[in-house]
């Protein structure tokens, strides 16, 4: 799993030497954001399950053909799926929040991701209306902190350029 | 490799949960004695040459028929490659330290180096003896207790000068991944 640490870890492996003053500043750089990282993650695990809810009933509500025949929304079971992925790629930018990198969206959400919606035929229009939504949603200070807030949408505008 | 905020993440994967309060809890402290750590990092990587040639010498001392003819510390060479691999464990156990977590040392330095010593023919007692040694005086130089022991005319001993502060967490932290690699090679 990728992080700064890891990275700084893996650099000076390579090169058989003991983490340097550089290394040792690219980590304290790492830990001095870290702060407003967690706060993040700790309110998005917090309000998950509301967050989800309004994710999902908005991207149906932007796109209410989804629950047409034939579609990907046709009935409760596919519905409940959709609700269900939205929780995958807020439990992933969690994750991201945690570890301070796009590791595990990269791992977890991206990897295979297009290759999977093609193949089932889902729109993914559908999910960047619902992650732009919790994006524009989200606000400082009633939710989190402004820094918090800031590494929130970088992760979230992460997942949305990956589908878009 | 791991560190501690990926194995935050892996531990939740596998129960498919968000990381929440209770094991950010943990991470905080991380966070909060991150200076803490680069200090003992930093104690470790600067006095590294230090720390094995004392704990190289050491064990030769406790054990002098290592430097005699048939023993595994002569020639020269064989000397050589007994203070590498003293340098080799000490910078993963610098790794680990700084990762806050023992997956790297576990993967790429404790992993089958017990089986290669076996087949090498190095004696393993020695090994862990030179890493007990390393032990004791990393810590002391994390904890700054460190002294110029017996030889009061020792010049190579100086103290980090860093601010004074309770270090007690990250020396324990720091003797487990010793122990680890001890352990590895019992």
């Amino acid at each position: 799993m990728k992080s700064v640490v890891t990275t700084v870890v893996t650099a000076a492996d390579a090169a058989g030497r003991f983490p340097s003053q550089n290394d040792l500043e690219a980590v304290q750089g790492n830990i001095q954001r870290a702060t407003a990282r967690l706060e993040a993650a700790e309110k998005l695990a917090i309000g998950m399950d509301k967050v989800v809810r309004e994710a999902g009933d908005a991207c149906f509500k932007k796109y209410p053909y989804l629950k047409q025949q034939g579609e990907a929304g046709s009935n409760q079971i596919k519905v409940d799926k959709c609700y269900r992925d939205l929780g995958h790629y807020m439990r992933l930018i969690n994750y991201c929040l945690v570890v301070g990198g796009t590791g595990p969206l990269d791992e977890w959400g991206i990897a295979g991701a297009r290759e999977v919606y093609r193949t089932l035929n889902l729109p993914t229009g559908a999910y960047v209306e619902a992650l732009t939504y919790t994006r524009d949603r989200a606000c400082s200070p009633r939710d989190m902190s402004p820094q918090a807030l800031n590494e929130l949408k970088s992760y979230i505008d992460y997942a949305i350029n990956s589908l878009s | 490799m791991l560190d501690a905020f990926s194995r935050a993440v892996l531990s939740a994967d596998s129960k498919n949960a968000a990381i929440g309060s209770g094991e950010l809890a943990g991470l905080r402290a991380y966070v909060a004695a991150g200076n803490k750590r680069l200090d003992a990092v930093n104690a470790i990587s600067s006095n590294a040459s230090c720390i094995v040639s004392d704990a190289v010498t050491g064990m030769i001392c406790e054990n002098t028929g290592l430097i005699q003819a048939g023993g595994n510390c002569y020639p020269n060479r064989r000397m050589a490659a007994c203070l590498r691999d003293g340098e080799i464990v000490l910078r993963y156990i610098s790794y680990a330290l700084l990762a806050g977590d023992s997956s790297v040392l576990d993967d790429r330095c404790l992993n089958g180096l017990k089986e290669t010593y076996i087949a090498l023919g190095v004696p393993l007692q020695s090994a862990a003896r030179a890493v007990g040694i390393m032990k004791a005086s990393s810590t002391a130089h994390i904890n700054e207790t460190n002294t110029s022991g017996t030889n009061p005319d020792e010049t190579r001993f100086r103290k980090m000068e860093t601010i004074q502060g309770d270090c007690s967490a990250l020396v324990a932290e720091a003797a487990s991944y010793f122990d680890r690699v001890a352990s590895a090679l019992a």
